[in-house]
């Protein structure tokens, strides 16, 4: 191999543009997984980040010192500031998922995202952390140039008509790359555990009363079921972290992650996690494939609706 | 500048950021140790922790969580009365309940760990506070927080074991 042509195969991979639909769609299932997650925490806002949460601003920044992106160390610390930062960050949501001013919505999320984390860090799970983690490279994607308010509202200013042009999807490889090494890493982690090698894991995790959700066949709870389930666990972590470049894996992969995720979201009581991950599942399809989807759906929308979302074939 | 030029530094600017970004996030969530790797992560742990980078994927590894646990506060009062209270526990709510609780779940399984102990007397306030009757006479003075652990054994129920584990003496400005 030349140097040449890993140069070429890199500027391939990155910058040849290519439709934005993938990354326009998860900017939208992104956008409902943020809602998801404030509205469920809405009535604790103030129980976890007010004046007397259960970790004090004090606390925090003793236990995790350093400069940080933390919007609550800059804001007054009375509890109308505290809910003001949730409402806008819960409208900045909002228009992200319309896709109003979407790169300043996405920055905006991110800010706040990543403050109520850094705000409190012991109640996060890996679904908080995937939307930050995604959020963080979707500020430099080309979100909102289609199914967006705002592509809308060019067309109708006139200053937009044509399709939606290809762009570089760097930003885009960025997510995907994420969602690949978090599936990698989960496996490496796992495999260097002994319940996880010897088939045992599945029954501990499927017995954690307090993660339990709805009751689970008994015909599943046997041994070698657990067993198979624990390994498969692992070959599919594997597999979706490294095999599902191969495009002709892709969406086998893709529909067994989806099975796999909906098991998890019927037995384990994860709130948003499953739909934080599965969001970005949607960066994985070929644009061709969403517009063909999308041209099936703009036959039962109104016409102004229509271009938002078009496309070069 | 001519705009061949532009969109060409343009470029070996962000493929700087991708190549950066992409050694460091992987370094940084790879579990292995190497003093490379680990003089790599000191270099770039403040922009990490600054920017919200940081990320582990280690949910349920290298080991699930063996034990069942939750945590249970005595409040004593100024009377010599004493009040129990139980953080949420998940398997005691509704279904619905616990959705929109869950958050007492990871908190709790973060706060039962002695390598927290910079929490303890947050949450001996908060206990506190909630547990005040706004009696000025019998104030609460004294939170004790319990942690009840039971170890998991494979297709068989486990005793309970309980551990006293912090006690957090209430002043006065905590309950304003």
């Amino acid at each position: 191999m030349r140097l040449r042509s890993l140069v070429e195969a890199w500027n391939q991979f990155f910058f040849e543009p290519q439709s934005p639909l993938p990354v326009c769609l998860f900017r939208i299932l992104y956008g409902c997984a943020v809602m998801g997650t404030l509205i469920l925490l809405r009535p604790e806002w103030l129980t976890w980040y007010g004046t007397h949460a259960w970790v004090s601003l004090a606390t925090m920044q003793k236990v995790a010192p350093g400069l940080r992106l933390n919007l609550f160390a800059l804001i007054p610390q009375n509890d109308s500031w505290i809910e003001g930062l949730f409402w806008v960050f819960l409208g900045s949501a909002v228009f992200l998922t319309i896709g109003l001013l979407t790169r300043l919505s996405s920055i905006s999320v991110f800010l706040c995202l990543t403050s109520i984390h850094q705000r409190d860090l012991y109640i996060t799970h890996s679904g908080d952390t995937f939307l930050r983690v995604a959020g963080f490279f979707l500020m430099f994607a080309p979100a909102g140039v289609a199914l967006s308010m705002d592509r809308l509202l060019r067309i109708w200013r006139g200053k937009e008509d044509a399709p939606v042009q290809p762009k570089s999807p760097w930003a885009q490889r960025m997510i995907q790359f994420e969602v690949a090494l978090m599936y990698f890493t989960s496996f490496l982690w796992k495999s260097m555990g002994a319940p996880w090698v010897n088939g045992t894991a599945l029954y501990y995790v499927l017995h954690l009363d307090e993660i339990r959700r709805f009751p689970i066949p008994q015909w599943i709870e046997q041994p070698l079921m657990l067993k198979l389930g624990s390994w498969l666990t692992l070959a599919l972590e594997f597999s979706l972290g490294v095999l599902i470049w191969f495009k002709e894996l892709r969406y086998p992969l893709l529909l067994c992650g989806l099975l796999f995720h909906l098991c998890l979201e019927y037995s384990l009581n994860i709130p948003m996690f499953q739909w934080d991950v599965l969001s970005a599942y949607v960066l994985f399809v070929d644009p061709v494939d969403i517009n063909r989807v999308l041209n099936w759906m703009n036959g039962r929308l109104p016409a102004p609706l229509r271009r938002i979302a078009e496309i070069p074939a | 500048m001519a705009p061949n030029t532009q969109t060409r530094i343009k470029r070996i600017a962000i493929s700087a950021f991708l190549l950066f970004h992409i050694v460091a996030i992987t370094c940084w969530c790879l579990p292995f140790s190497s003093p490379l790797i680990a003089m790599f992560d000191n270099v770039i742990r403040p922009y990490f922790f600054w920017s919200g980078l940081f990320q582990s994927w280690d949910t349920f590894a290298p080991n699930p969580k063996l034990v069942n646990s939750y945590i249970e506060a005595i409040v004593i009062y100024k009377n010599g009365h004493t009040r129990n209270w139980v953080f949420p526990r998940m398997e005691k709510l509704s279904l619905t309940d616990r959705y929109w609780e869950e958050r007492y779940r990871k908190f709790v399984e973060n706060l039962r760990e002695d390598a927290n102990v910079a929490l303890w007397p947050d949450a001996g306030r908060r206990i506190a506070r909630l547990n005040n009757n706004n009696d000025i006479s019998n104030p609460p003075e004294i939170v004790v927080l319990i942690r009840h652990w039971s170890e998991m054994v494979p297709y068989r129920s486990a005793p309970w074991h309980a551990q006293i584990f912090y006690e957090y003496n209430v002043k006065p400005e905590d309950l304003r």
